[in-house]
């Protein structure tokens, strides 16, 4: 049962991944390059430049800081996309799905988006109140170390908070019925306020154009919204066909049941 | 066993039955190795081949 719900989150992550993967491919990669680009030409005096680009590393076209070719760099990002999705399906949608499908709320294919909006919450929106997308470019005033310690820290936040407002349903909805269990599960979502408030500013100086920076920052919530959304909608697809295919029209588990048994 | 799949608790136990302790150990290693690869590794030549996919998923680094 285990391997059969593993399997469908991979393959929800697989079909989701390769989507971002060709975000990545078509209009992120040239996107922050030009973005690089343009932010290195304003941080550097333009007589710096041309001097640079007598030195083989520094002209071939990479990231002006970058260790790597903007060759390696494109490729990596894009497998690098697909194995996030990957990694989220099979992490959230198949483990993670596995042991908390008896508590999250709904039926069906709402499961699926709920996880999703759980995931986006924990792995992006809630790190993203206490540091916001930003373009590359961008000088942040906290160190890397503490914006990693805070992007973990705010991961944790957000699971807990996403756990408690399901737990809130869960016991709100058969005693005070379901719309008053719904929204006392939101009000735990309020609760990240408290870290975001609480955390360090990061202050952020950029010599972008403030159009791109919003551009590049609605594709960047844009691509990961996306990502839930597919790996949501995939999933639900592939139960809704699990569950057809078996003789139970009620319950998915008396579908992995019979498979358990064989 | 229908029955038995209806709680978080049950789905634990189911678990632990299923699989070995060493598939466990394998599969959270490897989920591990994989996010934190993609999230935090500041390593100069993995972490400048993935900078277009960092910054597209708005994860926080350089």
């Amino acid at each position: 049962m285990f391997a059969a719900y593993l399997k469908r989150g991979v393959k929800a992550g697989v079909v989701a991944g390769l989507v971002f993967g060709l975000l990545m491919a078509l209009v992120a990669n040239p996107l922050v390059a030009f973005t690089d680009e343009l932010g290195h030409g304003d941080a550097h005096a333009a007589g710096d430049e041309h001097a640079t680009e007598e030195h083989h590393e520094a002209s071939s076209g990479a990231a002006h800081d970058s260790a790597v070719s903007t060759t390696v760099t494109n490729g990596v990002s894009i497998v690098s996309g697909v194995l996030w999705g990957v990694l989220l399906g099979g992490a959230v949608f198949g483990a993670a799905y596995y042991f908390l499908e008896p508590a999250i709320p709904g039926t069906g294919g709402t499961k699926s988006y709920l996880l999703a909006v759980a995931g986006f919450i924990t792995v992006s929106g809630a790190p993203w109140l206490v540091l916001p997308p930003q373009p590359p470019g961008v000088e942040q005033s906290l160190p890397t170390e503490t914006r990693i310690l805070l992007y973990g820290g705010m991961m944790v936040a957000g699971a807990l908070v996403c756990s408690l407002g399901g737990a809130v349903y869960g016991r709100l909805r058969d005693t005070h019925g379901r719309t008053t269990a719904t929204i006392a599960a939101m009000l735990p979502l309020g609760l990240l306020a408290i870290p975001a408030v609480l955390s360090p500013v990061n202050a952020v100086e950029s010599s972008l154009p403030s159009e791109l920076a919003v551009g590049l920052t609605g594709m960047i919530v844009f691509g990961q919204a996306l990502l839930w959304l597919l790996l949501a909608g995939t999933h639900a697809r592939l139960r809704r066909r699990s569950v057809d295919t078996g003789p139970a029209d009620i319950a998915p588990s008396a579908t992995d049941g019979t498979l358990t048994a064989d | 066993m229908a029955a038995a799949n209806n709680t978080v608790h049950d789905r634990v136990e189911q678990a632990r039955v299923e699989l070995t302790p060493t598939q466990l150990a394998a599969g959270l290693a490897l989920v591990a190795a994989l996010g934190f690869a993609l999230l935090f590794v500041q390593e100069p030549t993995l972490h400048d081949a993935m900078h277009n996919f960092r910054h597209t998923a708005g994860i926080t680094c350089h």
